[in-house]
Formats: C-alpha cells, structure tokens, sequence
C-alpha cells in the first residue's frame, strides 16, 4: 500500500514538473511574443507619425496648381509689306501658378514664356466671402470684365481675339481692383471694376513745363505704370437661361466709363475738329463705351454655339510727342561799321500729335459647331469702324493743323574793340502740332474660319484662316493714286498699299496647342 | 488519307470562325466614371443591363465625383456620375470644349446618413451642430450630450461629390484639418465601427454595422432617421438627388442604356441598392 502511494505520489510529482515545465515554456513564448506585439506596435507608431508628417507636407503642395499651355504655330502671311512671309513661331507659352493656402483665398501668378518677350500677364489675389458665397474681391492684374477678352486663348475657337476687342482692350489685362457677385444657385453674374486705364498701351510723354510754357523732354509710359489720375470704371452683367436639355442662352451687357490725360494742350473731336470745350493738358479725353452681348448653346446632333457682341461709344488717343530734330546752319561773318559779326544758327523742330476722341463702333459673330467628340469647326464675322464720324472719302482728308507759329530766339555776345567782335547764336524752334485722318480711321470686317482637331485632353491642332477686309477709304487723284496709304520697304523694293482698294492682309495659321 | 482529311476539315472550320470572329460586330463599349456613392448602384446597372444586351459593354468605375467630371470634360468618359449638381465652372468648361451646357439626368434620390458607433449614447443632431463637429468647432462630445471624450471625424476625399454636398450644405466652412478622409463610403462605416468615438457620413447604401444619427433641421425640429420614408417626403434634412451628366443629349446605345435606367427595371435596382427612386 505504502509503495502504490509512493508510486502515486512520484507520478503526481512528475505531472507537476512537467506542467511547471510547460507553464513556464508558455509563459516564455507569451513574453517572447508581448515583446515582438509591443515593438510591431512602435514601428505603426513611428510610421503613423512619419505618415503624419509627410501628410502635412503633401497637403501644403496639394495647396498649389500648376496649369499651362504653349501654342507654336506656322504662318503664311499675305500681306505686301510683311517679311518673312512664312514663319514659325510660338505665339504663346504660359504657365500659371495658383496657391490657394486657405479655402477661399487664392493667388495667381501667370507668365508668357515667349522667346525673347517674356511678360507676365496675370499678378492677382481673390478673396472668396465664406458666408454667403456670393462675393469675391479681385486684386492685382487680371483680365478686363468682357466676354471675348475673359474666354481663354487656350478655348477660342478661332485663332486670335476680334479686331475690335484687341482695339480697346490692348493685353486684355488690366491692373486694378473688381468686386464679383456671382450668388449661387442664381446664373447671374456682376462684375464691378476699377483700373489705372492706360494698360497695354504705351504713350511718349512730353513734359509740359508751366514756368517757361515750353515742352521739356519725353519718356515713355508702359502699361504697367499709371499714367493719370483718372480710374476707369468698368461694369458687366450676365444672365443664364437654360432650354432643359436643348442647350441655353446666356445675355449680358458691359460699360467703360472712364477718362485719360490727353497729354497734350490740344484735343479733337472724332472729325478731326478741335474741341472747343478743351482747356488745359491734364484734363480727361473720354473713354466711354457700351457693350451687349449674348452666347446662345444649342446641342443640335452636337454642341452649337451662336455667341455675339456689339459695341459703341468713344475712344480716346493721348497727345504724344513725335519727334524732334535740330539742324546747325553754316556759320556767317559780317564786318559792318567796326563791327564783326559771327552769327550761328540752329534750327530746332518739335513734332507733337494732338490728342483725339474717336466715336467708335464694332461687333463680332462667332458660329461654332462641334462634330463628335474630337472636332469642331469655326466660322466668325467681326467689324470694326474706328471712327463712326468720318465717311470713306473724309478719311485721309479730314485733318488738324495748329499753325504754331516759329519762335526764333537771339543771343549776342559781344567782345574786342578794333573791330567789335559780336557773337551772334541764333535758335528757329519750328513746332508742328497737328494730326491727319489716315489708317487709323479705317473699318475693317474680318472673316475667320478654322478648324480644330483634339487629338486627346491635352493636345489641339488647329487650322484658321483670317481674312481682314479693309473699306475702300480716301480719294483718288487725276492720275488714280489713293490718298490713305502706306508706304513700305520689303528686302530693299519699295512699296505702297493704297486704301482705296481691298488690300489682301490674310492670313494662314496652323497651330498646335499642348495643354496641362 | 483520312486523318490528312480531318485536319482539313478541322483547319477550314477554324479559318471560318476566326473570319466569323472578324465580321461579328465589336461588342459596343459605354464607359461609366465618377460617384464612389454611385459605384455599387451604377455597376448593378451596369450587370443587369448587360445580361439582356449582350453586344453592349458597359465600363463603370469610381474615383469620385469631381473626378467623373472632368473625365466627362476631357472626354474620356461617355457618361459621368455625379452625387452632386454640376458647379458653374465645371458648366463653362463643357460650353468651352463641346458648346453644350451637358445634360443632367436625376436618377436615384439619396440621404446622406451620419454614422455612429453603436455603443455612442448621442443619438441626434442638429444640421448646424453636425457643421460645427465636421469644421472643427465643436471638439468633444460633451459639448452634444455625450462622453467627455475627443470626437473623431470621418469624411470623404475632395474628389468625391459627397464630400463636396456635405460641405456645402452641412459644414458651410473648411473641414476640421484632422478629420481622416477615406477612400469610399464603406470605407467611412468601416472606420466609425471600429472606433467608439467616431463620426462619418457617407451615402444609405453602405450603412450597415453603426448607428444611424437622428438629424434635425435646426435646434427646435424634430430629428429624423434617414429611413427611405423620411428621404422620400423630404423630413430628413440632408437629401439629394444622384446625377448621371453627359456631354449632349443620349443617342443610340447610351440613350437605350440611360432609358433602361429610368424605367421601370432600372429604378427597381435603385431600391434594391438602397437608394430611392426618382419617379
């Protein structure tokens, strides 16, 4: 009995020792196994962190965008006085930058890459209302308020703007301020602008000095510098309609109202008369015009677009300095009654224009059909009438001349005794101001039509043909010579264009357009 | 002779069913992008359509709203599904490109439902505290009713029209910087599940396993639960309509396949995804 128990009790002994074993085997594996958890758990953490952090840094660079586009283009061009005729060319390389830091609040920046012409066309912030959604403010430079000079180069269906839009919004930017009140949920849309007014056009400026009443010198104004004191104000109103899924209709008026420094103490009317109520050199010439506009979309076995803008009113032109020039005459001696005198003689010339106030108008047609997804042809008709106020024949004879009269000035000095030696500086300042109707004044419609290709997102191939018809202007002499007209010098041969008769001006584009 | 005779034979039957397979017409391709909430929707569609008309082969894929959109600009998309109203520019630039404003088809109304976690004592929520806990203002659940505890966001990515209606018509300002943007609705359930704390959004469809959160229009309203009657009379307060966009009006096989949708049988798979119909 003693030893059964004894046998027992080794074998409970045993089965105890080998639990104890395999406890503490398992309880070995568990720790080993905490362990391995406990440093898988670190490195989720340090990723997690490194995750973190890297989302930090890619949510700044989400923050900014990159876009552009480069059109290179060939031409064939067919006017007389053009050379080279046939040319390559990139007609437009922009890349812009836009940084959005907070929802709401964006900065634009926009250059043309161009070789040999880099300039930077848009510098502009937008503050965006996040209460009602309805407000933005626009600062900087950025393009003027008008439905053709706001549609992207990249988008237009025909190669270049109108020739009327070109004519009054030179570098369709501007730099000055805009309010944009575009309510949601409301195709409406109201933009109110004030600018420096003189962008994209650069004018010579005479300094007029009031103390001796006499034009000292010139230097240039460029676009990006104000140029006066007046602002000019600029207003657009647009509205949607839509025809359910037919398409829709979008119409729109715009108005300039504003004034730039004639620059000169001289201005005209649009018939080249001058302008009585005219006073001083910094006072305002006007420019004010008015503006209608409609963009019809129908989707007839593809997308059509009928779009359209005719506007009126008055542009004016600074006075600018022209040019002066001085010529020395041969120096003569004359001995009479004792006296020697040696008289030298200059003879200065000042040439200035007048400023002018044309009465204008102009309107464009744009006929768009899209075929398919991938091709789209174009058809435009635009007129422009620079001077609504002359007729054909006025234009080349219509003309101002200030008759200035001559200024001749005297300077003697004398020296010696046996003979008197007079010494005799003579200065004949002839100024002309004056300004003659001519090309400036001529109506042109132009036909355009192209073609363009999408060859994917990103790439556009286009075909356009724009064919400009000048008015037959001016009148012609005895022998049949026009009196508008523009002389020219191609490769040494001399040339003139007369506008009398159509003059052929077209032009032949193929353009692609690289777009990202 | 005969075996030379059999592998003529076997040769000239091959010759004509690979000339067969040349002159059968290509089975019609019609490419779907856009709506992760509308993915599941649109590839039931897309399965059922397929069963009745086999020479059609209809492409769906996701990647959010925003994304279907400009797919639908770029045109490399025949239809764009969108759980949001297409925005004024994203319509300038199909006026641009094709000189079409696009069409907009209506084809399943939708709730956003907000998840909770099943064991989160909070129940109901008013449009503008939902706003406030999404922009960041309101941080912890106790300023609501609940835990003194942080709450943590759940949301889409920018690219999806969800994230972009929830934005504007629930946070009206920026999302909170550390609310976690996922890949899909599912993606947000899944999310709000396993964490106690959680809230997200996302389309009815994807809801199961959390809590739906009891949405008021405004403090003194009444709190409804997305239910397909409360989305359907228009109580609950984040409804919306899910859009399909094409760049003109639908010919050939894409109208059939966007008439089918609007029918009978298309508007069947709505609710049976768990969408409403829009007649």
């Amino acid at each position: 009995m003693k030893r059964k128990l004894l046998q027992i009790f080794k074998f409970a002994f045993l089965l105890i020792m080998i639990y104890s074993f395999k406890t503490a085997s398992a309880q070995s594996e568990t720790d080993s196994l905490g362990a391995e958890v406990t440093t898988l758990k670190d490195k989720v953490f340090g990723l997690e962190e490194r995750l973190t952090t890297s989302d930090g840094d890619l949510s700044k660079l989400t923050k900014i965008k990159l876009s552009g586009y480069i059109q290179a283009q060939y031409q064939h061009l067919e006017a007389p006085n053009v050379y080279p005729s046939s040319v390559f060319s990139v007609r437009r390389a922009r890349i812009k930058f836009t940084y959005e830091p907070v929802s709401g609040v964006t900065f634009v920046l926009q250059p043309d890459l161009i070789p040999g012409n880099i300039t930077l066309k848009d510098a502009y912030a937008v503050a965006n209302d996040k209460w009602f959604k309805t407000f933005s403010l626009w600062v900087g430079k950025f393009n003027r308020p008008n439905y053709e000079v706001e549609y992207s180069s990249s988008n237009r269906e025909v190669p270049e703007r109108s020739r009327m839009i070109r004519a009054i919004y030179p570098d369709e930017r501007a730099i000055g301020a805009k309010l944009e009140i575009a309510p949601p949920n409301i195709p409406l849309k109201v933009q109110l602008a004030l600018f420096n007014g003189n962008d994209g056009i650069s004018i010579s400026t005479p300094a007029y000095n009031f103390g001796t009443g006499k034009w000292d010198n010139t230097s240039t104004v460029g676009q990006n510098t104000d140029f006066d004191n007046y602002k000019d104000f600029m207003g657009r109103v647009t509205y949607g309609f839509k025809f359910g899924n037919l398409g829709g209709m979008s119409v729109g008026a715009h108005g300039y109202y504003g004034q730039i420094k004639a620059n000169s103490k001289d201005a005209l009317k649009s018939d080249y008369t001058y302008d009585q109520s005219f006073d001083k050199i910094d006072k305002g010439v006007p420019k004010q015009w008015v503006g209608l506009e409609s963009q019809i979309y129908l989707d007839l076995l593809g997308g059509l677009a009928i779009k359209g803008e005719y506007i009126f009113g008055v542009n004016s032109t600074p006075g600018y300095y022209v040019s002066s020039g001085s010529v020395a005459l041969p120096t003569t001696s004359v001995l009479k009654s004792d006296t020697l005198t040696i008289t030298s003689t200059t003879l200065k010339s000042n040439n200035y224009a007048p400023a002018i106030s044309r009465n204008f108008s102009g309107y464009y047609v744009y006929l768009n059909k899209n075929i398919g997804k991938k091709n789209q042809v174009a058809v435009r008709y635009d007129y422009y009438n620079p001077n609504t106020k002359l007729a054909a024949d006025e234009i080349g004879t219509a003309k101002y001349d200030a008759k200035v009269p001559d200024v001749v000035t005297s300077d003697k000095i004398y020296s010696g005794s046996d003979p008197v030696i007079c010494t005799n500086t003579i200065t004949k300042t002839t100024t002309s101001n004056k300004l003659s109707s001519g090309t400036a004044d001529i109506p042109y419609g132009t036909l355009t039509l192209a073609y363009s290709y999408y060859y994917n997102d990103n790439i556009k191939f286009m075909l356009g043909y724009e064919m400009p018809m000048n008015e037959k202007v001016g009148v012609v002499d005895a022998n049949g010579v026009g009196n508008v007209k523009t002389d020219y010098t191609v490769n040494g041969v001399p040339g003139t264009m007369y506008y009398n008769e159509k003059i052929n001006q077209n032009t032949l584009t193929l353009r692609v357009q690289v777009k990202f | 002779m005969k075996k030379m005779k059999n592998i003529k034979m076997t040769l000239g039957i091959l010759v004509i069913a690979l000339l067969g397979m040349a002159f059968m017409p290509a089975p019609k391709k019609i490419t779907v992008k856009g709506s992760d909430t509308m993915v599941i929707l649109s590839q039931k569609w897309a399965e059922v359509y397929m069963k009745t008309n086999t020479d059609v082969a209809i492409q769906v894929t996701g990647g959010g709203s925003g994304t279907g959109i400009s797919a639908l600009i770029n045109g490399s998309t025949d239809i764009c599904n969108s759980s949001r109203p297409l925005k004024q520019s994203e319509m300038d630039k199909l006026k641009e490109r094709y000189n079409t404003y696009g069409i907009e088809i209506p084809c399943a109304k939708d709730g956003i439902t907000v998840f909770l976690h099943e064991t989160n004592p909070v129940k109901e929520l008013s449009v503008s505290q939902l706003g406030k806990i999404f922009a960041g203002t309101i941080k912890n659940w106790k300023e609501v009713g609940g835990p003194d505890t942080d709450i943590k966001l759940y949301g889409r990515e920018n690219s999806s029209g969800t994230y972009v209606f929830f934005k504007d018509n629930v946070v009206k300002a920026d999302y909170a910087a550390n609310c976690q943007t996922l890949p899909g609705t599912a993606a947000v359930v899944n999310a709000v599940k396993n964490d106690k704390f959680g809230i997200g959004y996302g389309g009815a469809a994807y809801a199961a396993g959390v809590k739906h959160c009891l949405v008021k229009k405004d403090d003194k309203s009444t709190a409804y639960e997305p239910t397909p009657e409360n989305i359907k009379a228009g109580t609950y307060p984040i409804t919306r309509y899910l859009y399909m966009y094409l760049t003109n009006r639908p010919t050939g096989d894409i109208k059939k396949f966007v008439d089918w949708i609007l029918g009978p049988e298309g508007q069947k798979l709505v609710v049976e995804v768990g969408y409403f119909p829009v007649k």
